[in-house]
């Protein structure tokens, strides 16, 4: 790029556009958070009500302690993004607050499900997923995840008014509308524009 | 009224510059490297004379032992961008 070249008006419009456009590509995000718990929660709330519905063996609803561990990799590939990382957006920030906000939200709300042992605690769980999904969506103006909250919200009404093993099913529902079928799209999106720019 | 355009952006790699940074919070000086595929050398002439215009700040320091430059769009580049755009988009409309 010539530093000097003196542009003509329309030179300098394509100019704007085509950097914004690369910028943009840069903050287009990868996706693997979004599947990575889109498919953790959807396995844990199947086999959690297969267990509930037709095995009952107590030691099988430990699945859900998959959710603490898978808080490793998704510790590894925040770091390894953000490394990768030569800017920060203005979005950054606040999408950090918000889901820390919500991580910190889901373990109190597993501490107090598991001190209270609640009938139905899937509804509050759904609740939640709600709130960082619809924001994350709101923000981005990413429709999948506007939806993935909604549909956290409508399945969270839902669930109160049905027995609590099919609420899991419910909570599966969501892990994939919130965050699994978003991953995928976030991932295709990323991928096609990573090829485009090589 | 047809303004001129601000000489300072009017300039192929200082406009990519502040194209870039008005996208984002701020960037590295990597970043700015790879996106305009412009030397080293000329990026740095660039960024200077945008940071003496006051339209950019410019903080070095060190990260993992490396140095590292940050850039950043200061109020007054965010305003004469958009009164660079405002004024490109004036000169087109009346041209047509």
């Amino acid at each position: 790029m010539d530093e000097e070249k003196i542009l003509t008006e329309k030179e300098s419009l394509a100019l704007i556009t085509s950097m914004i456009n690369k910028a943009k590509c840069d903050y287009e995000e990868t996706g693997i958070s979004a599947l990575l718990w889109g498919i953790i929660i959807t396995f844990c709330s199947l086999i959690s009500f297969s267990n509930n519905y037709w095995w009952d063996l107590s030691w099988v609803n430990y699945v859900w302690f998959l959710t603490l561990l898978a808080i490793v990799p998704q510790i590894i590939i925040s770091i390894r993004e953000s490394k990768r990382k030569k800017y920060k957006s203005y979005h950054d920030d606040a999408m950090g607050g918000i889901w820390i906000s919500f991580g910190v939200g889901i373990m109190l709300l597993s501490f107090y499900t598991g001190v209270f042992h609640t009938n139905n605690d899937v509804t509050l769980y759904l609740i939640l997923y709600g709130i960082p999904t619809f924001a994350t969506g709101f923000a981005r103006k990413f429709a999948p995840m506007i939806i993935g909250g909604i549909a956290s919200w409508i399945f969270a009404v839902i669930s109160m008014y049905i027995p609590f093993p099919f609420a899991l099913l419910l909570s599966a529902a969501t892990a994939q509308l919130a965050w699994f079928i978003p991953g995928l799209i976030l991932r295709r999106r990323y991928l096609k524009l990573k090829n485009d720019n090589v | 009224m047809f303004k001129d355009l601000d000489p300072i952006l009017h300039s192929q790699l200082r406009l990519a510059v502040m194209s870039l940074l008005i996208s984002v919070k701020e960037a590295e000086f990597t970043f700015i490297r790879e996106k305009t595929n412009a030397s080293a050398g000329n990026i740095s002439v660039q960024i200077n004379k945008l940071k003496d215009a006051g339209y950019i700040d410019v903080v070095k320091q060190f990260k993992d032992n490396y140095p590292q430059t940050i850039c950043k769009i200061t109020p007054s580049g965010i305003k004469a961008f958009e009164e660079y755009v405002k004024n490109l988009q004036t000169y087109l409309s009346i041209k047509k």
